[in-house]
């Protein structure tokens, strides 16, 4: 320890520490302030505030210098996060530089990150699935992995508690596979995808077509318009930062709430190089930091420390956190630190044309798409892979104006463009098994500008995700053809592990102590006042996009931590 | 313009758009003959009719730009020799620059670009021409009073008859 005064102590000692501000450290910041605690919260990416530092939320498609396109210079220099769906010229300024954040790949992996106050919460595609009792009773059921140390009914209030608050529109759907929530009104169907789930139903009794559950305000309720936040205006330009808060962030929603209580400390460009732990005390005491902008190590403390940095810098931290009791990362008396990480299998979709509905079309824009939840091997065992898949489906009109010829007929054409056939689409979700070779880890010899250590990830496909492909296409392509959906083709995009932006795991909850890091609460078994509740903690990964369990994981668990931290337990 | 939401957003300065006079200025990455060159192919292929034309929108800074920044350097040559191609074609069949042809001149000499057995004057003519239209339909001129683009109020009616199709809602 260094010789710090007592004053600088007090000066740098807070209640609790935060580390992280996305999807699930917004969360914590906010239940931890809201309970009264002084928190400090760190976040390693530049301050963007709502609104303000959006700079172009408001920019009309023609005020684009290259119309939405990236330039050569940004695509050369980020052949990794130019892959990302949603980075494109209005939205480049919430992704990571390939270059300044380094990484490992000893397999070919695309590490997507959002470095900046709330994270990929900015960028995300909203989209909000409770897990099932099928999702957590999945790995002790089908023998992967460790049993997952919750149940549904653990997390059920918290899930509507964050629902709540974040604001969520869906359709009671009443299905056991996909729990309902507390749901603002739905989105609305168009007529192809309404005639697509008619058609589901009538063949298949286990398998349904919904709306999917989105974290937008369709409907503002008292607790939206207190955070300053308002209708979703169907902008669909989500990822560029929404000025009426429309959808769920943590700059529009957790943030500013827990601003608000006078009780948070908000220190962007703090890149966390690691968790001190005391062996005396026999717990965490504090965070050292680098300040990205002076390259200078800072500490501070804290009696509580939440660790939401996001799955793999979660697994980084810990690992790069020795000390002669834990050599080997802390809390990492199990060995499987950085282990049984696992991902979402997006590879493969499918598209078609339907011949049907020409006499309507549709208008305005959704920023939401209709939902397959899983329905392979629910109940039982029925193929040669392990568990199953959800599917996003949508169906559209297009419209084509005839591009041919030259002059006054060509601009004629151009300005009355006519309505084509209605075309549809989905793409699969796949749960993948966490495996022990799936992992991260730290490189001895290669550190990143701030002198950590950088992340070498190995994490690849296996059969089961292959045959799961296989499976999807198969059956996707059986109830296109039963909807009466023609000129289907199925595809595999071989894309990367890492561009489904959902890698979780490595700093998994279980049930004991021998196999897994962290317990029911979220808590370390071994260092019982440090806490995780982000991707990292994941058991296993289910098919459901994962930040709405991460936001019920982390308030949950806060309300534990208090509590116990009340009782002197921690 | 910016619409501003529930009260007043005012843009930091340096949000503020392009206008096709920065654009010039800041890029000069044609001659200035390519560049008029460029403007008239853009206008022979969208015109000027009651509306304006591609070249009064400036469509062909837009042009410039997004081959100057966003194209590998085989595309901005072939670019660049598609512009002095057209030039010598012309010579060569009216006698005269491009610009100096009239309509009927510089549509068929287009059309047989369209059309050519060479792969590069093709090449040509289908890059500028999908710049020209992407260009033009998505310029301020066509978006705000030709296809009524709006960024707000938003909604999404699912399912519209053809036949009547909703009018967008104004306010």
């Amino acid at each position: 320890m260094a010789n710090l005064n007592i004053d600088a102590n007090a000066q740098n000692t807070y209640d609790a520490i935060v580390i992280g501000s996305g999807i699930s450290g917004g969360w914590a910041a906010k239940e931890l302030t809201g309970k009264g605690l002084r928190t400090l919260v760190l976040e390693r990416g530049r301050d963007v505030r709502h609104v303000t530092d959006y700079p172009t939320t408001m920019m009309q498609p023609w005020e684009f210098d290259h119309r939405g396109q990236l330039t050569k210079e940004v695509k050369d220099a980020n052949p990794i996060i130019s892959k990302c769906y949603a980075f494109y010229e209005g939205s480049q300024q919430f992704f990571v530089k390939d270059a300044e954040h380094p990484y490992i790949q000893e397999k070919p992996f695309d590490w997507i990150r959002g470095y900046q106050v709330g994270g990929k919460s900015l960028m995300w595609a909203r989209q909000t699935q409770r897990w099932s009792d099928f999702d957590f009773t999945g790995p002790a059921r089908d023998g992967f992995a460790v049993d997952w140390p919750i149940r549904y009914a653990d997390l059920a209030p918290w899930y509507s508690y964050v629902e709540r608050f974040a604001g969520i529109t869906g359709n009671k759907d009443g299905l056991d596979t996909l729990p309902d929530g507390e749901f603002l009104p739905p989105h609305e169907w168009n007529c192809v995808e309404k005639h697509f789930q008619k058609q589901v139903a009538s063949k298949y009794k286990d398998r349904h077509v919904i709306m999917g559950r989105a974290a937008h305000i369709t409907k503002p309720q008292p607790v939206h318009l207190q955070q300053g936040r308002g209708q979703c205006q169907h902008r669909t330009i989500c990822e560029r930062g929404c000025p009426y808060g429309g959808y769920f962030s943590s700059n529009s929603s957790t943030i500013p709430w827990a601003a608000k209580t006078g009780k948070m400390t908000l220190r962007p460009d703090s890149v966390v190089h690691s968790i001190i732990y005391d062996e005396k005390l026999g717990r965490a005491t504090g965070v050292r930091i680098i300040d990205a902008n002076t390259k200078q190590m800072k500490e501070y403390y804290a009696r509580i420390i939440f660790l939401n940095a996001a799955a793999l810098n979660s697994n980084l931290v810990l690992l790069n956190s020795t000390s002669n009791r834990f050599p080997n990362g802390l809390g990492n008396d199990s060995g499987v630190l950085g282990k049984y990480v696992a991902f979402h299998n997006y590879r493969a979709g499918i598209s078609a044309q339907y011949d049907g509905n020409l006499d309507s079309t549709t208008d305005g824009r959704r920023p939401n798409s209709p939902y397959i939840p899983r329905f392979r091997n629910v109940h039982k065992q029925e193929t040669d892979f392990l568990r199953g898949y959800a599917a996003g489906f949508s169906a559209g009109r297009s419209s084509r104006s005839n591009q041919e010829g030259i002059g006054a007929d060509l601009k004629q054409n151009l300005l009355n463009p006519e309505l084509g056939g209605w075309y549809v689409g989905s793409h699969m979700m796949g749960e993948t098994i966490p495996k022990e070779t799936n992992y991260v880890a730290l490189d001895k010899a290669q550190k990143d500008p701030f002198g950590i250590p950088q992340l070498k990830i190995s994490i690849a496909y296996d059969d089961n995700d292959e045959k799961m492909i296989k499976d999807y296409q198969e059956q996707m392509t059986e109830m296109f053809t039963a909807a009466g959906f023609t000129n289907i083709r199925v595809r595999d995009d071989h894309r990367n592990p890492g561009l489904d932006i959902h890698e979780m795991g490595g700093v998994r909850m279980g049930k004991d102590s021998k196999t897994s890091m962290l317990n029911k609460w979220n808590q370390l078994h071994a260092v019982k006042n440090v806490f995780v509740t982000d991707g990292s903690s994941m058991t296993s990964t289910s098919t459901q996009n994962p930040s709405l369990t991460y936001m019920a994981m982390s308030a949950r668990s806060v309300d534990y931590a208090v509590k116990a931290m009340k009782k002197g337990l921690v | 313009m910016a619409m501003a939401a529930g009260g007043l957003i005012s843009l930091p300065a340096w949000a503020s758009n392009w206008t096709a006079e920065t654009v010039g200025l800041t890029h000069n990455y044609l001659s200035s003959s390519q560049d008029e060159l460029l403007a008239n192919i853009a206008e022979t292929i969208i015109p000027a009719t009651d509306t304006p034309s591609a070249k009064e929108l400036k469509v062909h800074q837009l042009i410039q730009k997004i081959v100057a920044d966003c194209y590998d350097k085989p595309a901005q040559e072939l670019f660049r020799n598609g512009l002095d191609a057209v030039d010598a074609q012309a010579q060569k069949t009216f006698g005269k620059p491009f610009r100096e042809g009239d309509v009927a001149q510089r549509t068929a000499l287009l059309t047989q670009f369209s059309q050519s057995a060479e792969p590069a004057q093709k090449e040509f003519y289908s890059l500028v021409k999908g710049l020209t239209i992407r260009g033009y339909l998505n310029s301020e001129y066509v978006m705000t009073n030709l296809t009524h683009y709006q960024m707000v109020p938003g909604y999404y009616h699912g399912c519209v008859p053809v036949v009547a199709k909703a009018v967008s809602p104004t306010k």
